[in-house]
This record gives C-alpha cells, structure tokens and sequence, in this order.
C-alpha cells in the first residue's frame, strides 16, 4: 500500500522548478570548474600544476588578465562620465523624457552581437582601422544603457525639496551637485559601475568582432581553453575562477561602500 | 578517463537519447542509425536518397539521428567522456589518431582485399601489393570501397604517418586505413584577393612563388617585405594547428631552420616534411612564437568564421584557408564586372598539409546497427552522391576524381548543379520552363573547370590542381606528394603547443597605453574642476556678496 505524500502545494512549490534549474546549471558548472582546476589533464590525481603554470605567466595570462582589467576599468569611467550627466539631464526633464528615456533602451533590444558586426561593418565603410579603439568603442557603446538605467532610477528618486534646501541656503549650482545630488547618487553610480566593469572584463565577442581576434582578452583566453583545444580544461578553470573571485571581489567592495544604503548589488 | 565534465554532457546527451529510444519502441522493424557529423556537411541532413537506398538494398526502413558538432574537440571530449551512443562518426585526421590510441574505435577494414573492389586509380601491381595477406571479410554489402582516391589511401598507409600507431592500452600497432573510411580532403593554402594582388603589382608567377609562405608573413622570401600594401591586411586563422603548420613550413622555406638539429641530432631541414611537421620540440616552439609575434604587426586579425565575408567586402587581402573553403569563397566571388572571379587560391610549394576527414565507428556503437552503418558509408562513396556532395559542401571528396568525372549519374548532377549547357540534365527550372542561360556552354568546358587535368586547368600562380591536390602538372618543381605532409595529433606537447599559442595571441597587445590615456584625462578634468571651483571661491571673496554690502 502507498503511503500517502503529503504534499501542500503552496506558494514556496512556485520556486522549486527555478531552484532546481540554479541548481543545475549554477551551482553543478560551477563544481564542475572548480574540481577540474584542481585535477591533472588525465584526470587521475590532484595537483596545483594548472595554478602554477597560470601563475606563472607561462602563456601570458596574466597579461592578458592585467590588460582586460585596464579595458574595462576605462570603459566603465567612460560610460560613468557619459552616462552620469545624460542620466542626470533625463532625470530633470522627467516627465518629458520618457521617450528619450526609451530611446536609451532601443538599442538593448537589439541582440548585442547584431549590433557589434554592424559597428564593424561601420568602421570598414570609414575605413577606420580594427584596433584598442574600435573596441573600446564597441564597449562604451554596449555597456552604457548598464550604466545610465541605475543612475536614472536613483536621481528620479531623489527628494527635489533636497535640493530646493540647498539653494535656499546660499549653495550656487555646483555646490549643490558636489554637496547634495552626488552623494545622493553615489548607490547608483555604484550599481553602474558593477554592471559594467564585471561584463566587460569578462567580454569576449566585442573584442573578436571588433579588432578582429587582434586585442585578445581574459575572456578569449578562457575560451580558447575550453573550445579550441582538448586537454586543456584545467587552465581553462583556473582561469575561470580567478574572473569568479574578481566578480565576488567587486561585489564585496560594493557592499561595503555602500553600507546601509539600498543599492542592489549585481551578481 | 573519467572526468566530471562527462556530467554536463550527459545531460546534454539525454535527450538524443531520449529521442533515440523512443523512436526505438515505435516500430520493431524499423532498423536504427545514429551518425554525428561536421555542420553543414553533407548534402542532405534528412538523408532522404540514403533512406530509399537503404530500403532497395534491405527492404527495411531506416530511422536516423543526424547529430552535428562544430570542431574536432567538442566531438572528441563527447565521445571520450564514453558516454555517446553514435554509430558512425566523421572527425579528422589527427582525431582519428587520437581515438585509435586511445582504444576507442572498431576496425573497420573497409580496405581489406575480398571486400575492396579494384578501383581506377590503382594499378595491379599496387592492388598486389597493398592487399597482400589481407583478410577475409565479407559481408556482401561493401561494393563501392574501390572508389576512394588511391593516393589519400598510399598517404595514410605511409609508416611516416599514419600507417603505424600503437593503441596506448594494448601496446598493438595497427594502420590508421584498417579503421577508416575518407569522406572528404584537401590542402591547406591560401585564399587571397587576385585583383589586390594585381594592384600591388605582386601578382606575377615568380614574386609569388618567391614568397610562398612567406605571403602570409608580408615576406618576399629576400628579407624584405613583400608588399607595404599587405600590412594589416593579412588574416591569420584561429586554429593551433593550422597556424603552427604555416609557420613552420615558413621557417622551413625562410632559412630560420638552416643549420639546426632536433634532439636526435637530425638537421631539421634533412627531415621530410612528414616529419618536420610533427616535431614539435622546444626549439621549433621557441621560433614559431617569435615569428608569430612578429607577424601581428602585419595582421589584419585572427579569422574565426568570418574569413570569406572579409576577403570579398575587402577588408582583407590574403587569409590562412583550407581547400575546401577557399574554393567555396572563389565560387562566391564571381563577379559579373570583372567576369571573373576576384578571389583565387594559392597553394605554395616545397611544403605543404595535407588534411582529411572520414569515418569511423566508435566501440560504444551500437552492434546492431553495423550492417546500416557500413550501407551508409558504402553509399557516400557512390559516385553521384559524392558530386551532390561536392556541389553542396564544396570540398573535395575522397572519391576517385576520374570515377566522378565519367559516372553518368555523377555527371548529371554536376551539370544542373553548374548549369552546364549539356544533356545530362533536363534543362528546366522549377517552373517547367526551359533553361536558357548556362554558367559553362559544354560539358568539356565545366570538366576543365571542375576536374582540371589538362597541362592549362592548372592554377596559373602556382601550377596546382586546387581541387584535386594529387593530379600533378607535368613537369612542375616541388609540387609532388612528398612535398605534402599529414599533420598528426600533439600528443604529449599538446599542452606546450596552447602555451605558445596563447603566450603569440596575447603578445603585442597592450592595455598600458591606454591607461596612461585616461590617467591623463582624469588628471586634465580633475584640474578643471578644481581650477572651477577655485576660481570661484576667489571671486566670491574678491566680489562683496549682496549679503556683505547690506551689512555694510
């Protein structure tokens, strides 16, 4: 005789199949990277082999890492002094500016890669050559919706009678952004910047599609480890988890600045 | 090998197998095949001439599963991991190599004397002497294997090559051709843009020639660049093996091997290219990364997919290509301005790589499926299938050129698909109406094309047969069979070999310029902004407030 489940089907069960799917496809790979980074290319013993040999430089990556660090640290200052003031106007002008912040947006609903051949495809028509600059371009111009969405949500939520205060206590135009919209900002620059600097240190098609495989980033490296070679793999993961403590390294640093201000940290 | 990736390809796995079993439980009589094959690489992925083939041949029907992978290590982790059920597959050479040492594939002996019909491409003396002692095997359904071109089976049997590999585990010797079956091949070469060649004025036979290799390197093969013109406008292909195999035929022909020995105390130079290819040492690896360093400043970039489209929208002029796509890409680039094609395929001489891909039957197949499997392998070396898969694939297959050429069926799909002006085809189109524009006006005419063979089908730069690599111009220097070398596994120095690749795609590039940039950017705004604020301050001190003035 069967004994009878219990089941109660309530409101948590809606979460199971998501669970399940993190589980799988989050959790599992990332088991997965971790072990082999740790296993011999025969898969037999444990060894230390594949972080030495990374380490060491042996393959030029951490040049490669140091050079994906500069490219996207400049692309996330790039979008963040673009962005800043063309979220801050779209901010002001907010009940007009609902199409112009749609405009914003459009492009995101373009898949990226379209978008980036046709950025290529631009340049060869100008003649411009594939190089450090059309990539970062191709950056800037992918990444800056990341950074402008934050900013927008945080200034539109700033209090008008903040800033109505500080003029009315003497403070000029710039004292009142250096002194009241800035710091009032800062949860958003913060968001911003975490959703730009993680993608685009970890980018890898942007640089493909637009230097042509010339500029070769931690990303092209990591998938050169799994997709071009065999027996490969435990570089290949060692390489991966040194990009996964950086995410959890930048997340940390934005949860401690950002203290007890309500910035949702992305990961 | 057990290796916790196995556990993402299983899931990835499960469903073929789902599908696969289910099919299995509809129809008792229905017989079963798994094959797993490049993308885009056959004619028909419905496979629907093989399922009546199969039934005229049996009376069965035949059920498929046509998988597909996009390299030669996807396929192989996958089927490493042991944890595939496909009947058949279609990896390349240096795969096949690496899954007969690794005690992974069934014999086929597909070549073996009772079941090798004589071909026509191989003489008495050569059937004697090939099939001596050969073993017996028949199994009635084999009739077609003396199709396959003669001189891909005398490359694979050399002992240089593949003729002697040692399975790991058993310590055996065995011959790659007993497990087997060339489906398609080629050369490696270089597709380059022929009316930017004639503008840079270095599209003459001897400059060419000179240069050989060297054209990839910006190299006039005299320590001089070849044409300012190329810079930056050179495409390397993203594949390890194929770019070590450029270079190091470079090294070879631009005097950078001269006077060097390998550990053995051979001088590089004295080895045949079959070796030199696959002594991969220290030293040879030492100098592929300088020159491959070297060449950046040269490059265009790294051609991943979109090689052809770069060449044929001009923003390249020369890129590292197989046969196959290179003849594509040539096909693609008629153009009715020019009336003629812009594109053109070199294949330089003195050294060069010869590839192949062809089938083989994994050891976790499925035993029942044997007799299909060998019936689908017979019937891709059918002559009018191997034209419908020329036409379709554009790459060469391992069937015997003349044997194509003369087969009627063959013939008849070749010149509708060439709408060739001759009577092997009906000549109407869909709409019933007659055809009355061809591309070639004889059948003669689209032979010479196609097949080549006469002393002036021969490429006019550097004398070959692009398609058919083995038919030689009589009288040609360096352009025979031993100048052409198989590429084999890295074995071992597999591991050396990525350093050396990842240590030249990453050299030469640096982000520190950049930083430096923006540091004085930063630096250049920061001091605005202060010299602003600054100046503010001052004038508000210099300036009396209307607050100070009132007190006054």
């Amino acid at each position: 005789m069967l004994k009878k489940i219990n089941f109660r089907f309530n409101r948590r069960a809606f979460a199971y199949p998501y669970m399940i799917f993190l589980l799988l496809f989050v959790v599992v790979p990332l088991v997965i990277i971790l072990v082999n980074a740790f296993l011999t290319d025969d898969g037999q013993s444990l060894t230390f082999e594949h972080f030495v040999e990374f380490f060491s430089d042996a393959g030029g990556g951490l040049t490669v890492l140091g050079n994906s660090l500069i490219i996207g640290a400049v692309t996330t200052l790039i979008c963040l002094v673009i962005g800043y003031p063309c979220a801050y106007l779209l901010a002001k002008y907010h009940a007009s500016s609902r199409v112009l912040v749609l405009l914003f947006i459009l492009p995101m609903w373009v898949n990226f890669l379209i978008r980036t051949l046709s950025t290529k495809a631009i340049f060869m028509a100008l003649n411009v050559k594939l190089g450090m600059g059309t990539v970062l371009f191709g950056m800037v111009y992918n990444y800056l919706p990341y950074m402008i969405l934050p900013l927008h949500t945080t200034l539109v939520s700033i209090d008008h009678s903040y800033i109505e205060a500080a003029e009315d206590l003497g403070a000029d135009k710039l004292t009142v952004f250096l002194k009241t919209v800035l710091p009032l900002s800062l949860s958003g620059i913060i968001s911003g910047i975490t959703m730009t600097f993680i993608p685009a240190i970890s980018t890898f098609a942007i640089s493909e599609i637009l230097s042509s495989s010339k500029i070769f980033l931690f990303g092209d490296a990591i998938n050169m480890h799994f997709s071009k070679t065999t027996n490969s793999f435990g570089v290949g993961s060692v390489m991966s988890l040194v990009m996964l403590v950086l995410v959890v390294v930048a997340n940390v640093v934005v949860n401690l600045t950002s203290k007890d201000e309500e910035v949702s940290s992305v990961l | 090998m057990k290796r916790v990736v196995s556990i993402l390809s299983c899931v990835v796995l499960l469903l073929t197998v789902i599908f696969t079993v289910a099919a299995c439980g509809k129809n008792g009589e229905t017989d079963q095949l798994v094959i797993y094959n490049w993308a885009d690489y056959i004619y028909d992925t419905k496979l629907t001439d093989f399922k009546s083939y199969y039934k005229d041949l049996t009376g069965k029907d035949i059920e498929i599963t046509y998988v597909t992978f996009d390299t030669n290590e996807t396929m192989l982790t996958r089927l490493m991991q042991g944890d595939s059920n496909v009947d058949v597959v279609c990896p390349s050479e240096y795969a096949i190599q690496k899954l007969i040492e690794s005690n992974m594939l069934v014999p086929l002996n597909y070549f073996k004397k009772s079941e090798y019909r004589k071909g026509l491409s191989m003489s008495d003396e050569q059937f004697e002497e090939f099939f001596n002692g050969g073993d017996c095997d028949d199994n009635g359904v084999v009739v077609d294997s003396g199709n396959i071109e003669w001189g891909i089976i005398e490359k694979v049997s050399d002992e240089d090559t593949f003729g002697k590999l040692v399975i790991e585990e058993t310590g055996e010797t065995v011959s790659m051709i007993d497990y087997f079956v060339p489906y398609m091949y080629g050369t490696l070469g270089i597709l380059y843009n022929k009316y930017a060649f004639m503008d840079l004025d270095i599209y003459d036979k001897e400059i060419m020639n000179k240069a050989n290799w060297g054209i990839l390197f910006n190299d006039n093969g005299e320590d001089d660049i070849l044409s300012p013109g190329l810079t930056g406008n050179i495409l390397m292909k993203d594949s390890i093996r194929d770019s070590y195999a450029a270079t190091i035929f470079y090294l070879k022909e631009s005097g950078r091997l001269d006077g060097l020995r390998n550990e053995n105390g051979d001088l590089y130079t004295s080895l045949p290219i079959g070796q030199l290819i696959n002594a991969v040492d220290d030293q040879l690896l030492e100098l592929c990364r300088k020159v491959l360093t070297e060449q950046k400043s040269q490059l265009f970039g790294y051609e991943v997919d979109f090689g052809k489209d770069d060449l044929l929208q001009g923003n390249a002029i020369v890129d590292l290509a197989w046969s196959g796509d290179a003849l594509y890409a040539v096909e693609e680039s008629w153009s009715d301005e020019l009336d003629d094609y812009e594109l053109a395929y070199y294949v330089p001489n003195g050294a060069g790589n010869i590839w192949f891909d062809g089938w083989v039957v994994p050891k976790t197949y499925n035993p029942d499926h044997m007799e299909a499997i060998k019936i689908f392998i017979n019937f891709l070396n059918k002559a009018e299938i191997a034209a419908e898969n020329m036409l379709e694939i554009g790459y060469t297959s391992a069937v015997d050129r003349d044997l194509v050429r003369t087969d009627s069926d063959a013939r008849a799909v070749l010149a509708e698909g060439y709408t060739v002006n001759c009577d092997y085809w009906e000549r109407l189109d869909k709409d019933g109406k007659a055809v009355t524009e061809f591309d070639f006006d004889s059948w003669e005419e689209f032979e010479h094309y196609f097949f080549g063979g006469d002393d002036d089908d021969f490429d006019e730069m550097d004398d070959s047969n692009w398609r058919y690599p083995f038919v030689i111009k009589e009288g040609s220097v360096n352009r025979d069979l031993n100048s052409f070398g198989i590429m084999q596994d890295f074995g071992a120095n597999n591991k050396k070999v990525v350093t050396m690749w990842n240590y030249a795609r990453s050299a030469g590039v640096s982000a520190l310029p950049l930083l430096g940039w923006t540091a004085l950017a930063v630096a250049v705004a920061l001091g605005v902004l202060f010299a602003v604020i600054g100046l503010k301050r001052w004038r508000s001190h210099t300036v009396t407030s209307p607050a100070k003035q009132l007190t006054e």
